[in-house]
């Protein structure tokens, strides 16, 4: 089945954040409490409440040389997903159509995703659990899964107003971002594709005219060694060492009773 | 020196699985105080808590049965309960606390020598190149040490991720569940040794009720033991 | 607009001037981008940087209340290049014909005529009075008898420009309409708008060439613009500029480009077409005044400000004027006895005028306007007060003054979704300003409040139209909670009490109630409330005898046998009944695919999408822009849009048939010159009522009057400032050193009755913010999310400060002027969060010369830290 992405296109955006009021409506998600901290960006932070949120950054000066730029801060639905890799109950796993998808009811609120991000996406806080008992299941974007599996677009891809947002088959969104950067190059020498490549290729890419650290974005993210270290060599080497002693004992048992027996009727 | 006097209360099933304790009337001689065996009982039962429950939360292929928090609260509480009684213990009698401690860190030559007739020993009985031994053999030395600092790593990871999670930064978090795995790793291939060799070794067969009653026969602190039985003997003290 | 939404993706250079679309008009901006994505340039004009600058090819900085010389440096750029080509090249940077046949630019204006550099008076035009009487509180007035062309009946033109052969100023009629205007704006050089604007020469130089490049024929430029535009005390000269730049370049009546107003509500463009304005009738009629004793006299005197006066010496040799038309037609005639019919139907009849004396009438001269309404509220000669979805608590200049106003209401009514401000008038906070007259004494307000629930735009059916005039028929989707009733409704069952209390009664006061046509009751969801489908068939009109639907307003008639509730509208609905704007056929059927979607609803007038659209053709009938035909003349029709009038191609008609484009000018053709509004024929750059700087840099007045009502020359001398003593309390620029401004978010709308009490829109834009530059921050000891006070002579406003470079300080006439800005969506209801003070606190109330709207947008503040 023909992977799904969406593309974001940070030369196109108002932010407007329609798409954020978008996401709560279609997630049921409350609004937060919130103040104006000397900035039109809120809520602050993504939260159990919060799945998406566009960023606002000043650069330069005024009036000649000065840009306001916009990024889209959500779930990267990456190919190489930390998230996955560390998910000890497999509440995270990929969709067949690309991006990760997420069983709330499956989650034991242990926070290993929320660690191992490298984009810090994933929030615990929800199910109304505390530090002591009761489980803080993760909170995410999940691609709008009850919409796409339905052939409906993601609901902020629906809403937004001047096509910033566009949803599709992974390869046409990616022939369709490199045409644009290409169109970009020319007044925009740092224009780039960002999601192509980064982690084997993200769900979310981005149209940048700019390069990833002026909007904030990690460059070259990457899966923690830690959790590949954890999952992928110390697993392995747990279950062969159990498996190793649990033999070793038990042939101890056979060769040594024997042995001992053989040793006591001798004597 | 004293004799079991009265009948045992085990039964012939239990003595199938762990072996015989003393029988009423052999020589008999305390091993283990009633404290030490209190506190082994509680560590056994939160240590088998935690492996199950650890489990659930660090295998993926088991990972259906942390769902929904029960786990993670049993691996919290009886990681506070082998902590506090730990600590209760320590703070209760901190001589005999220490001394124990000291005692996986006094190593010899017969320890030397244990190590190189081990497998002799255990794999085949062969007992002519086993050195005496003191009160605990140089394979308890270090599975004691093994407890004592792959516990401590336990403690640290496992203190670090449960209340410093949102505090500590995400690399410091990743490897924190790291060690804590490679240290479960370490406790449980080395607990099922323990395990093995407290119950099923045929030479040493009946040494679990050491543990259960605190007596272990003569004989058998004799033959395994000798140093320490020597010392016993001899009056002064364990 | 006079083109609409979809139309501004045709355009190659958008500017967005008194406006800020991506953050206030969001959706406008899908069209915008995919401008762009086929190359066109956005030119972003602002006293500050938006998030529409985010997006603009060119950011030009520019003072708040500077469109005037803004864009007169931008006319004296393209007039001078005009000059200064030779006439062939000329002729391809810039439609030449359309400017000269198609405008009144080559017209000759009469000899007694003078602008303001030789009128005598500084800074005025000839003719003007300061007014000595305590009358509606204007600065004065013009006598406007000079302002008229040479030859009145049958103007004539300047041959050489019509026939693009003169090379030099001094070769024109020195009253030629084109020299006139060279004279009124030839000292807007690049230097002069730098030192009067602040926006840097180079900057500006390029926004000139960039938009001057769509004078080019087949090229067009389109001007986006919106309250930051129409909220000065010179806004409709503002407006006037604009109009001026696109008829030099060939921009009105073509695809991707015209004046296109955003209009600040999704109806606010339906409810002026149905006059919900105190100046004129549904459909733009002209208000009934006390001077109009009979329908007679009212006609006449349309008559006399109608009638065609075709100009002589253009290809064109007719002008439609279609107001009038002709003394057959007399269409002004049909428009008023149809809606006389609408009103008062089989009471309506020849023999009494058509009710002509059931109709209130205004008393001339006298301001009925906002401003004027809450003033004579002031005074108490209004006493009762209906508020219908709006929110003047917040929403009107002068909050302070305004709901101080209000205390004197014998009783108000307010019908909107949640409890506003100006419904809990009489529980406001304490006045946030030192004005001791204005403190709150609750116990001394006897106003009896009515709060109706009303219901929401998705709880009813009715129509909306759009900036782009189209009227789209909206359905009812759920039902309202509670008792909540549409405003139909309301208002249904308001007139049936009223004709119940009025009924046995006779006279001049219970005759019009009595005697009113009301029978909007049909079966069903109907029975008991009216039906918005019944009144929509009424406004489009129908054979009074058998009900049958007219086919448009061509059909009406002076007898009183059709009846038409708003002409304009006339033409919704076919002779079949099936109501138009209820039309959604997606299929973009035009020429060329332009995006005009005839099919998609109805638009007024007629369904003619683009307006003026004769201008966008050649004399054979043929498109300037091949690439975006609107219509085209082909065998003997037009195709494409309905074409302003049917008529043939000019070179195609009879001598004395050929129309001229501008249908409902009287000349025919476009006003660059006008001489209709109050303050001059061309405009004039004024300083704000309050202004940073004491000398006018333009026309050299010193504002002489520093506390008081405003100096003529200094300030648009035709200004409204009120007459009420104890308002506008004036501020200097010592005490006030900065200009302020309000303006929206698009996360907050209005007055914030509904975006206010919603949690997903608080969570956004949770309470009111002061925007500032770092200079000024930095002066003041402000840091970014601080808490301030922003005041002005009328009162103070606390806020949490956004420290930005995207309001960076200005050299004014060497003088450092920074800006402040404060969104106006908050107040003391609803549900956002600690601060909630009113931006309107801060404004004046005072208003422009033509339609007293407030100068929200320029007034002097200061800003301290709290």
């Amino acid at each position: 089945m023909a992977e799904k992405a969406i593309l974001y296109d940070a030369t196109k955006c108002t932010a407007c954040r329609a798409c954020q009021v978008a996401c709560k409506q279609w997630n049921d998600l409350p609004g937060e409490l919130t103040t104006n901290r000397g900035t039109y960006e809120n809520p602050p932070d993504l939260s159990e409440n919060t799945w998406l949120k566009i960023s606002f950054t000043e650069v330069g000066e005024t009036p000649d040389n000065f840009r306001w730029l916009f990024a889209r801060r959500a779930c990267m639905h990456c190919t190489d997903a930390a998230c996955v890799e560390v998910c000890p109950t497999k509440a995270l796993y990929h969709h067949e159509l690309g991006f990760v998808a997420y069983k709330r009811d499956l989650c034991s609120g242990c926070g290993y995703c929320v660690e191992a991000c490298p984009f810090d996406v994933p929030r615990s806080g929800g199910g109304g659990g505390g530090k002591v008992h009761g489980v803080r299941t993760m909170s995410k974007c999940i691609f709008c899964e009850d919409r796409i599996t339905n052939g409906e677009e993601p609901a902020c891809v629906k809403t937004c107003p001047t096509g910033a947002l566009t949803y599709g088959d992974r390869s046409d969104l990616l022939a369709e971002g490199q045409a644009r950067v290409a169109s970009l190059k020319s007044t925009y020498p740092n224009a780039y594709l960002y999601g192509e490549k980064e982690l084997n290729g993200l769900h979310v890419l981005y149209v940048l005219d700019d390069t990833p650290e002026v909007y904030g974005l990690p460059v070259n993210p990457k899966v923690p060694i830690a959790a590949t270290v954890w999952q992928d060599v110390l697993q392995p080497i747990g279950w062969g060492a159990a498996g190793l002693v649990a033999l070793g004992l038990g042939l101890n048992y056979v060769v040594a009773r024997r042995k001992i027996k053989i040793n006591s009727e001798e004597e | 020196m004293e004799t079991v006097e009265r009948k045992p209360k085990s039964t012939p099933i239990l003595h199938y699985v762990f072996g015989a304790p003393p029988v009423p009337g052999e020589d008999v001689v305390e091993r283990y105080s009633k404290p030490v065996r209190i506190l082994h009982w509680v560590n056994a039962v939160a240590w088998i808590v935690l492996f199950i429950t650890g489990l659930l939360f660090f295998v993926p292929q088991f990972g259906g049965g942390a769902v929904g928090g029960w786990s993670g609260l049993f691996h919290r509480i009886a990681a506070v309960v082998m902590v506090g009684w730990a600590a209760l213990y320590f703070i209760a009698s901190p001589r005999s606390a220490l001394s124990g401690v000291r005692e996986a860190f006094k190593w010899g030559k017969d320890d030397i020598g244990w190590l190189q007739a081990a497998p002799a020993y255990y794999m085949l009985g062969g007992e002519d190149t086993m050195p005496p031994q003191g009160h605990m053999n140089t394979g308890q030395k270090l599975w004691w040490l093994t407890v004592l600092g792959a516990g401590s790593l336990m403690i640290i990871t496992g203190a670090l991720m449960w209340f410093f999670k949102d505090i500590i930064p995400s690399g410091a978090f990743m490897w924190s569940a790291f060690f804590h795995d490679v240290g479960f790793i370490a406790l449980l291939t080395f607990a099922l040794v323990h395990v093995y060799l407290s119950v099923f070794h045929p030479k040493m067969r009946g040494i679990f009720w050491s543990m259960w009653g605190g007596k272990v026969s003569a004989e058998y602190a004799e033959s395994h033991h000798k140093k320490w039985y020597d010392k016993v003997t001899k009056g002064e003290g364990s | 607009m006079t083109n609409h939404w979809i139309d501004i993706r045709n355009s190659d250079c958008i500017m967005i001037i008194g406006s800020n679309a991506a953050e206030n008009h969001p959706i406008s901006f899908k069209w915008v981008t995919k401008a762009k994505e086929r190359g066109a340039k956005l030119i972003s004009v602002d006293p500050r940087f938006t998030r529409t600058s985010s997006k603009a090819d060119i950011y030009a900085p520019m003072r708040s209340g500077c469109d005037i010389t803004f864009i007169g440096g931008m006319i004296r750029w393209i007039l001078n290049d005009m000059q200064t080509s030779s006439p062939a090249e000329r002729a391809k940077k810039y439609n030449m014909t359309y400017m000269t046949q198609y405008t009144n630019a080559a017209l000759i204006i009469n000899d007694g005529f003078k602008g303001w550099k030789e009128s005598g008076a500084a800074g005025m035009f000839i003719g003007y009075k300061q007014n000595t009487e305590p009358a509606p509180g204007k600065i004065g007035s013009y006598d406007k008898s000079t302002w008229k062309y040479a030859n009145t009946t049958n103007p004539n033109v300047d041959a050489a420009l019509v026939n693009n052969t003169w090379t030099g100023w001094s070769e024109l009629n020195p009253k030629c309409v084109l020299r006139l205007l060279w004279e009124n704006y030839k000292d807007f050089t690049l230097d002069k708008v730098e030192e009067v604007t602040g926006c840097p020469k180079d900057i500006f130089l390029k926004v000139c060439q960039t938009y001057a490049a769509t004078g080019a024929p087949g090229k067009a430029g389109t001007i986006m613009y919106a309250m930051g535009t129409t909220q000065h005390t010179y806004g409709t000269q503002n407006i006037r500029g604009y109009a001026i730049m696109q008829l030099l370049l060939g921009n009105i009546g073509v695809a991707g480009g015209g004046i296109n107003a955003l209009r600040g509500t999704s109806n606010v463009q339906g409810s002026t077409d149905m006059c919900l304005l105190a100046h004129i009738l549904p459909g733009y009629l002209s208000m009934v005044n006390h001077t109009d004793q009979t329908l007679t006299d009212y006609i006449n005197r349309a008559k006399g400000a109608k009638f065609p006066v075709t100009p002589e010496g253009l290809e064109g040799d007719k002008s439609a004027s279609w107001w009038w038309l002709s003394d057959e037609a007399q269409n002004y005639k049909k428009y008023m006895v149809s809606l006389l019919k609408a009103w008062w139907m089989e009471n309506a009849t020849a023999g009494n005028d058509f009710a002509f004396d059931y109709l209130p009438k205004v008393t001339k001269g006298h301001d009925y306007t906002h401003i004027g309404t809450f003033e004579s509220m002031a005074k108490g000669i209004v006493k009762g007060m209906m508020v219908w979805g709006q929110n003047p608590a917040v929403g009107g200049p002068d909050s302070q003054g305004e709901r101080h106003a209000m205390d004197n209401l014998d009783w108000l009514l307010v019908s909107d979704l949640f409890e506003t401000e100006t419904a809990a008038f009489w529980k406001r906070p304490d006045p946030e300003s030192t004005d001791s007259t204005r403190r709150i004494d609750s116990s001394n307000i006897k106003t009896e409040v009515f709060l109706l629930p009303a219901a929401c735009s998705y709880e009813k059916q009715g129509s909306i139209s759009n900036s782009g005039r189209w009227a789209q028929w909206r359905y009812k989707a759920v039902k309202p909670i509670g008792e909540a009733k549409p405003d139909l409704a309301i208002m249904d069952a308001l007139v049936l009490k009223l004709k119940e209390k009025y009924a046995g009664e006779s006279g001049p006061k219970a005759d019009p109630i009595n005697k009113l046509f009301w029978d909007y009751h049909m079966t069903g969801e109907y029975a008991d409330e009216a039906d918005p489908n019944e009144v929509a068939m009424e406004i489009h009109g129908y054979n009074v005898v058998d009900k049958s639907p007219v086919k448009n307003f061509v059909s009406l008639k002076t007898d009183g046998s059709t009846c038409s509730g708003n002409w304009l509208y006339s033409g919704m609905f076919t002779t079949d009944g099936r109501n138009r704007a209820k039309d959604r056929d997606p299929v973009d059927a035009s020429l060329n695919q332009i995006g005009l979607y005839s099919n998609w609803s109805w638009c007024w007038p007629i369904n003619r999408r683009i307006i003026y659209n004769r201008a966008s053709v050649d004399f054979d009938g043929q498109p300037w822009d091949s690439d975006h035909p609107v219509i085209q003349r082909s065998n003997g029709s037009w195709l494409g849009d309905i074409p302003d009038g049917g008529w043939p191609a000019i070179n195609e008609a009879a001598p004395g048939a050929k129309y001229l484009p501008f249908i409902m000018q009287t000349e025919g053709v476009a006003h660059i010159w006008g001489p209709g509004r109050a303050e001059g024929p061309f405009p004039v750059a004024y300083e704000p009522w309050e202004s940073p700087i004491h000398t006018n840099l333009v026309t050299g007045v010193t504002n002489g009057d520093l506390t008081g009502k405003g100096t003529p020359g200094f300030n648009n001398p035709c200004c409204y400032v009120g007459d009420l003593e104890g308002w506008n309390k004036k501020g200097g620029p010592d005490e006030f050193p900065c200009v302020g401004m309000t303006y929206r978010v698009t996360e907050m709308w209005q007055a914030g009755q509904m975006t206010r009490n919603h949690p997903w829109l608080n969570e956004l834009q949770p309470e009111v913010f002061a925007e500032l530059g770092p200079e000024l921050a930095a002066e003041k000891g402000i840091k970014n999310g601080d808490k301030v006070k922003v005041s002005t002579a009328r009162g103070y406003v606390l806020a949490v400060a956004i420290v930005t470079p995207r309001f960076h300080r200005m050299t004014i006439g060497g003088r450092k002027v920074d800006s402040v800005g404060v969104p106006w969506h908050y107040g003391f209801v609803g549900r956002s969060s600690a601060f909630h003070s009113s931006g309107n606190i801060l404004t004046p109330h005072v208003g422009d010369a033509n339609t007293t709207i407030p100068e929200y947008k320029t007034f002097l503040c200061n800003i301290e830290k709290v």
